[in-house]
């Protein structure tokens, strides 16, 4: 089981191909694949988190590490569904707002939240109000997060949070917004749950407002 | 009468009265002070420190400026109502307009022409003898639409959601008159004989200037209802000039790519070039032009204002006190302060520069790291902090990439670039060697121009030319606009040069 060690350094140092052999050498060993996402891969992409928010990470390392996550979790996902476990976990939804088509920052929050061991429905870019909201009743999501880098689309974000008002399902789901000229005040005038600045910090933030504790 | 109140501006020492209840928005844009964000509390861009007098924090600054700061007397210029004296301490730079004297081919032709560059932050207007060529007069202006957002985004936003399209359209032809009327005033020549006015500019300011509504500017795919060529008497726009005059604003490409990129490629010659040049504009939105006689490719490209200054912890335009170079020379870090001994800040170049050595110093990994530490000093008290090698990372990261994907789509690379022209203010006070280093021109040094103000270049050669019979209008035709956001490969050729280059020569 020393090895397994190596599971965790390949995440967190973006290297996909190790990754993926140390966990086919575990999964061929019958190792429990919760055993590997919860006390290998998670904590990896925690670490990544955190080492993003001090500027020690960039964006090159964040995408190869959610690569190297992605990887492994190939191997692993087909394993856990119809145990329940895979199925059980809170759904997350994540899209770039109507109008805009920027995604690095979203997919960056994306792979942090699958990391953080939500299981994620990506929009991708340009999805209105109403994707949202057939997005969220086809999953059963508990969790939406909107992305806009653009001042003229960020509106698209309010716009989207009446419509959950409208249908009646606003209080069904966690509302987070983010952005590069997103700002708290802004999140607090439109309605939304909350805000962070980048995509580590919206992560713990989602698993405090869904009281999701740490460290399983 | 209104009560009034004293305010006294330094470090101008400038002191004048206006009404108990003014919005400090207002009047201080009249002196000058820029608002980044378009006065919403969403940047720190009007920053400014009360010296004596009391104006009320509000809790949107609360969200932007930490409890030292408000203590220290700061506060968003945007957010202040006056209703006491105050003495304000502006933190903002005064912006220097790049004009241009560039000599150039013409045919000799009757009366007098105006060339305009319409600038998102800066206007610059030349009256030329076209007999001659001779550049008579000189006016350069800040873009009074500044007061609604530095960048434009925030300025289309304003046009369209909060309808002040129609106010900026009056405000920038009436500042563009004056400075007509300042052109004639200054050179002593008579307006009877101007004969042509050529006005360039982004795709926003022509649709601005135009009348033609913005709104579809703001979301994606970006395209504008018409950036065609729009031809007016001075009736029309309200200039009181001779009615022969003919006032054209030059057609752009699509998207955000206007005439002022167009006629930069147009005098650089690049459509008959049998080899590759690339025109690169550095500035908040970051244009690239590249091709050669075959074909011409442009796209535009958020690189953010890291380059400006803004953005970076202790970043400042290049004004007094701003480190503008830095060289490393036996292993020592020379610093130089612009026009003091007591350093403020850092500007772009001089972030550039500083990054640049660090580099070589193996004091910054090639991927952006610091070796140890938080920050490094570049002169007491101005430091250098990770995030602000990050936020150059992005800038310099966009520009590569946009370069790196319009050469791809010509199935060419770096290699096969003869010649590249850096435009635009920023571009002419970069040094070639450091921008090289740092990753933001992949390009052997001797292949890099500084080109200028390209777009008034431009707009002076076309004073000279026919309508439609002329090259400008075949360049139009040969260039094609490329939707970087929407290229497969831009995540990944973006992580890629978002790194910095291993030691180069």
């Amino acid at each position: 089981m020393e090895y397994l060690k190596k599971l965790h350094d390949a995440v967190l140092n973006g290297d996909p191909p190790t990754a993926i052999s140390i966990t086919e050498q575990a999964l061929g060993e019958n190792i429990d694949p919760h055993i590997l996402i919860n006390d290998y891969m998670i904590r990896a992409m925690d670490e990544v988190g955190a080492r993003f928010e001090r500027f020690e990470y960039f964006i090159p390392q964040l995408l190869m590490s959610a690569k190297a996550m992605k990887g492994a979790m190939g191997l692993i996902r087909p394993l856990l569904i119809g145990d329940g476990v895979g199925d059980n976990a809170i759904c997350a939804i994540t899209g770039t707002v109507k109008g805009d088509v920027h995604d690095i920052g979203k997919n960056l929050l994306g792979a942090l939240l699958e990391g953080g061991g939500f299981r994620l429905v990506d929009l991708g870019t340009n999805v209105s109000p109403e994707q949202f909201i057939d997005a969220v009743k086809e999953h059963d999501a508990k969790l939406v997060c909107m992305s806009a880098l653009l001042t003229t689309t960020m509106p698209g974000m309010k716009t989207t949070i009446d419509a959950f008002m409208d249908a009646g399902m606003r209080d069904d789901v966690i509302i987070l917004v983010g952005g590069a000229p997103v700002t708290q005040h802004f999140a607090d005038e439109i309605g939304a749950d909350g805000y962070k600045d980048n995509a580590s910090a919206g992560v713990v933030l989602a698993k405090e407002l869904l009281g999701i504790t740490k460290n399983n | 009468m209104a009560e009034k109140s004293r305010i006294t501006l330094l470090p101008l020492n400038q002191s004048f009265e206006v009404e108990k209840g003014s919005e400090l928005h207002d009047v201080l844009f009249t002196y000058g002070v820029e608002f980044p964000c378009g006065g919403h509390a969403r940047c720190r861009g009007c920053r400014i420190r009360i010296k004596e007098g009391i104006l009320p924090i509000t809790e949107p600054q609360k969200q932007i400026l930490n409890d030292p700061e408000i203590k220290d007397g700061w506060r968003l210029a945007c957010q202040g109502i006056v209703n006491d004296d105050l003495i304000i301490e502006l933190d903002q730079w005064k912006s220097d307009v790049l004009s241009d004297d560039t000599n150039f081919q013409f045919t000799p032709m009757e009366g007098l022409g105006i060339a305009i560059d319409l600038g998102t932050t800066t206007l610059a207007a030349q009256l030329v003898d076209r007999n001659t060529g001779e550049v008579l007069a000189v006016e350069t202006a800040i873009n009074p639409q500044a007061r609604f957002g530095g960048d434009i985004m925030t300025r289309i936003d304003t046009a369209s959601r909060l309808k002040k399209q129609n106010k900026m359209k009056k405000l920038i032809r009436v500042q563009l008159y004056d400075m007509i009327t300042d052109l004639f005033q200054s050179s002593k020549r008579s307006k009877e004989n101007l004969k042509r006015v050529i006005i360039v500019g982004n795709t926003v300011m022509h649709n601005i200037f135009c009348e033609l509504d913005v709104t579809p500017m703001g979301f994606h795919p970006f395209e504008p209802i018409s950036n065609d060529l729009e031809i007016y008497s001075p009736t029309e726009l309200k200039w009181d000039l001779d009615q022969d005059v003919i006032i054209e604003f030059l057609p752009g490409v699509g998207s955000f790519i206007g005439s002022d990129i167009l006629v930069g490629a147009w005098v650089q010659n690049i459509s008959e070039s049998e080899e590759l040049r690339v025109l690169v504009d550095l500035g908040t939105n970051g244009e690239i032009m590249v091709g050669s006689r075959k074909k011409i490719l442009t796209a535009s490209t958020a690189a953010g204002p890291a380059f400006e200054g803004a953005g970076i912890s202790m970043g400042m335009r290049a004004a007094t006190g701003a480190i503008s170079t830095v060289t490393f020379k036996n292993n020592k870090i020379i610093p130089k302060i612009l026009g003091s001994e007591n350093p403020r800040g850092i500007c772009g170049s001089g972030l550039v520069d500083a990054v640049s050595a660090y580099l070589d110093m193996g004091l910054i990994k090639a991927d952006g790291r610091f070796l140890d530490g938080e920050y490094i000093i570049v002169l007491d008290p101005v430091k250098i902090t990770q995030k602000d090698i990050r936020e150059l990372q992005l800038a310099k990261g966009a520009i590569a990439t946009g370069i790196r994907l319009l050469l791809q789509e010509l199935n060419s690379s770096e290699d096969d670039v003869a010649e590249v022209y850096l435009s635009g203010a920023f571009g002419n006070y970069i040094s070639k060697k450091s921008s090289r280093r740092i990753g933001l021109l992949n390009f052997p040094q001797k292949k890099i121009t500084t080109a200028g103000n390209t777009a008034l270049l431009g707009a002076k050669k076309a004073l000279f030319n026919d309508q439609r019979s002329n090259n400008f209008y075949s360049i139009r035709e040969k260039t094609e606009h490329l939707d970087l956001s929407m290229h497969p490969d831009f995540t990944d050729v973006f992580a890629e040069l978002v790194n910095f280059p291993q030691k180069r020569n």
